[in-house]
């Protein structure tokens, strides 16, 4: 009995060492590799610790003054040593090699995994919230995401869902997998994706015309999103073109996303597939906290639990 | 006599002291900003210090493996073109890099390479091996190697493994795709202290062994009967030395990529200057070779800095228009 309690006590001290440990270690020279993780940085209010960063870190404005070490897949790893960093976030595009050279440096390398849906993006803020010390400030942004999410999902219950076929690419014609965050844009804002269920990206404009979408989004990443626009109308037969429901989305939004921005494109996209019903969150109550995939699906540590149980009590359930 | 071992001493000792030359501006200069007058007490004393960091751990590791992989792929280069006596032969010409190329996308498209990043040239090499392996057997029948059809299987081996490769890029997922394509455009970045050390290992092993075949070499530029009348063991030398282009193209492009043009450019401003023996020319194609690709290298890191160029981009546009400018100067003449 008195081994087990001394064996508690030991671990409990551990623990909590830990913990004091952790609290003075948060990184303050920090250096990004992805816009995604930029934006992120200055949503948690860290902006200020951050010292280089990608030319294509374009938001939020102050992150264009920011010194530049390259861009998300070749990095100049001399610039970065110079920096003195804490610590590299990077995303999966970076050379893999760069990632090993910074490693054998003795530079901390942290990478976040893409994100393959909504609550992935969430979990990857929560997990950048606990590396800065943030990890308030994460839950509060993920739960109100999670909440706009829901109350979305709630005003469109019931609506008709219709067809829509999202394309990424132009030569070679490229669309979303269910494996793809751009997947659930569609499904959230009560859409169908013609293209769910496939598993390589490359698509044919023969089956696009088969499935007939009644939405056709194209999101402009390097691809003229008027020509292609052009190119569909030029299918009479296609519902989407006769209706005229063919839109261009900017890509530099859709494409590195944070919960916030996730949220903004998922309202506009919501706009788009259902334009009698214009869908504003602000006016809807919050609803009853039972569905929200962001915080169900949040991988299993204690601290990532917090942000439902806070949900739980403030509505009263 | 004595006038011409002097001439090749001059030669030798003047690449050698351009690729000091090289060496000491490819320290210098890069986007830190270190300054000239600075590196040398760095080097000294500097231990620790985030400058000697960068130059020790970032600058000088590219400097050494670019002297390794210019100085093999010239001397590929400079073998293949008196063994073949065409002047457009180069090392990857024999499907080689094709085969590195495919190698290293089937590493990527399955994710090995997450396993550790030493997988990589490690699957470039096999894929060399596998191609080097199919054009010997391919041509060295009947105890003669076919050196047109040696030509002509490793240009068909290359287009084969080039379409390939791009059905492989059409099927992939856009990280792996840029992972594919960042790696065939050739980079001198290598982690891994170890396989610079093997390189520079082997392509200097592989210099002093061609050395064996300087006068074969010559004896070739005559034509293969003149040769064999000279009294060359013909098909043996011609296997051995496609051997020692290979596996010098082979490591290469395992290690680094794709840098084109310095195993075909080099061989020629080689011989312009220093003439046709191989005597001296295999040692200067060496020393120029490294020479010329450490100076791309720091051209393409610094250029348009922090952004860094492919350093195939450059040696391409540098060593093609010298060479068209050479040409034309020495026609005029």
């Amino acid at each position: 009995m008195r081994l087990r309690l001394q064996a508690i006590m030991f671990f409990a001290v551990l623990l909590l060492q830990g913990s004091v440990l952790a609290k003075e270690d948060y990184p303050q020279r920090i250096i990004s590799l992805g816009p995604a993780i930029t934006e992120e940085l200055y949503l948690l209010g860290a902006g200020d610790r951050l010292v280089g960063c990608t030319v294509y870190c374009q938001r939020p404005d102050e992150a264009k003054k920011k010194e530049k070490i390259g861009t998300v897949m070749e990095v100049n790893l001399e610039k970065i040593v110079a920096l003195r960093p804490d610590v590299v976030l990077m995303t999966p595009l970076t050379n893999s090699r760069a990632k090993e050279k910074l490693k054998n440096l003795g530079i901390k390398v942290i990478e976040f995994p893409a994100a393959k849906d909504f609550s992935g993006i969430c979990s990857s803020f929560l997990e950048l919230g606990r590396i800065l010390g943030k990890e308030k400030e994460a839950g509060e942004i993920v739960k109100i995401a999670g909440n706009k999410v829901d109350s979305l999902t709630l005003k469109l219950r019931g609506l008709s869902k219709p067809r829509v076929f999202i394309q990424v690419g132009a030569k070679p014609l490229v669309t979303v997998t269910e494996d793809s965050f751009a997947n659930d844009f569609i499904e959230f804002s009560g859409g169908v994706n013609i293209a769910k269920g496939i598993r390589y990206a490359r698509y044919s404009r023969e089956k696009v015309l088969e499935a007939n979408p009644e939405v056709i989004l194209i999101v402009t990443m390097g691809i003229n999103g008027e020509k292609e626009k052009e190119v569909w109308q030029s299918y009479k037969a296609l519902k989407a073109a006769r209706d005229n429901r063919i839109y261009i989305l900017d890509s530099y939004r859709l494409c590195s996303p944070t919960p916030v921005s996730f949220i903004e494109t998922l309202e506009t996209i919501a706009g788009l597939l259902h334009p009698q019903n214009e869908p504003r969150s602000s006016e809807l109550r919050p609803p009853p906290p039972t569905r929200c995939k962001a915080l169900h699906r949040v991988g299993g540590g204690g601290n990532f639990e917090i942000p439902y149980n806070k949900l739980k009590k403030e509505d009263g359930v | 006599m004595n006038k011409k071992l002097v001439n090749r001493v001059f030669w030798v000792l003047m690449l050698g002291g351009i690729l000091l030359c090289v060496v000491i501006f490819s320290l210098a200069v890069g986007p830190a900003g270190i300054p000239v007058k600075k590196i040398i007490p760095i080097l000294l004393e500097g231990k620790g210090t985030v400058e000697y960091n960068i130059l020790f751990d970032i600058r000088l590791p590219r400097i050494i493996l670019g002297f390794a992989i210019g100085g093999g792929l010239s001397l590929a280069g400079i073998i293949l073109q008196g063994m073949f006596r065409n002047p457009l032969v180069e090392p990857y010409t024999l499907g080689i890099s094709g085969g590195a190329a495919l190698g290293v996308s089937l590493n990527i498209i399955f994710g090995l390479y997450k396993i550790g990043v030493l997988t990589l040239p490690f699957f470039g090499f096999l894929g060399a091996a596998a191609v080097i392996m199919l054009v010997y057997f391919l041509n060295m029948r009947k105890g003669v190697v076919k050196l047109q059809g040696l030509l002509l299987n490793g240009v068909m081996i290359s287009f084969i493994s080039s379409s390939l490769i791009m059905l492989i890029m059409s099927l992939s997922r856009s990280e792996d795709l840029h992972g594919i394509v960042f790696w065939i455009m050739g980079s001198l970045e290598e982690p891994d202290w170890a396989i610079i050390k093997i390189t520079v290992f082997v392509t200097l092993t592989l210099l002093v062994v061609s050395y064996l075949f300087c006068l074969d070499l010559n004896a070739f530029s005559l034509g293969e009967e003149e040769a064999l009348h000279l009294g060359v063991p013909i098909e043996r030398t011609k296997r051995l030395l496609f051997i020692i282009a290979s596996l010098l193209t082979g490591f290469s492009v395992s290690v680094a990529g794709m840098i084109g043009f310095v195993g075909l450019v080099v061989p020629h401003f080689v011989r312009m200057f220093v003439g046709s023996d191989h005597r001296i020319s295999l040692i200067a194609a060496f020393l120029a070779g490294g020479a010329f690709l450490i100076f791309c290298d720091t051209l393409a890191r610094t250029i348009i800095a922090p952004l860094e160029l492919p350093v195939g981009v450059i040696t391409g546009i540098l060593g093609g228009s010298l060479f068209v400018y050479a040409l034309t100067k020495r026609e005029v003449k």
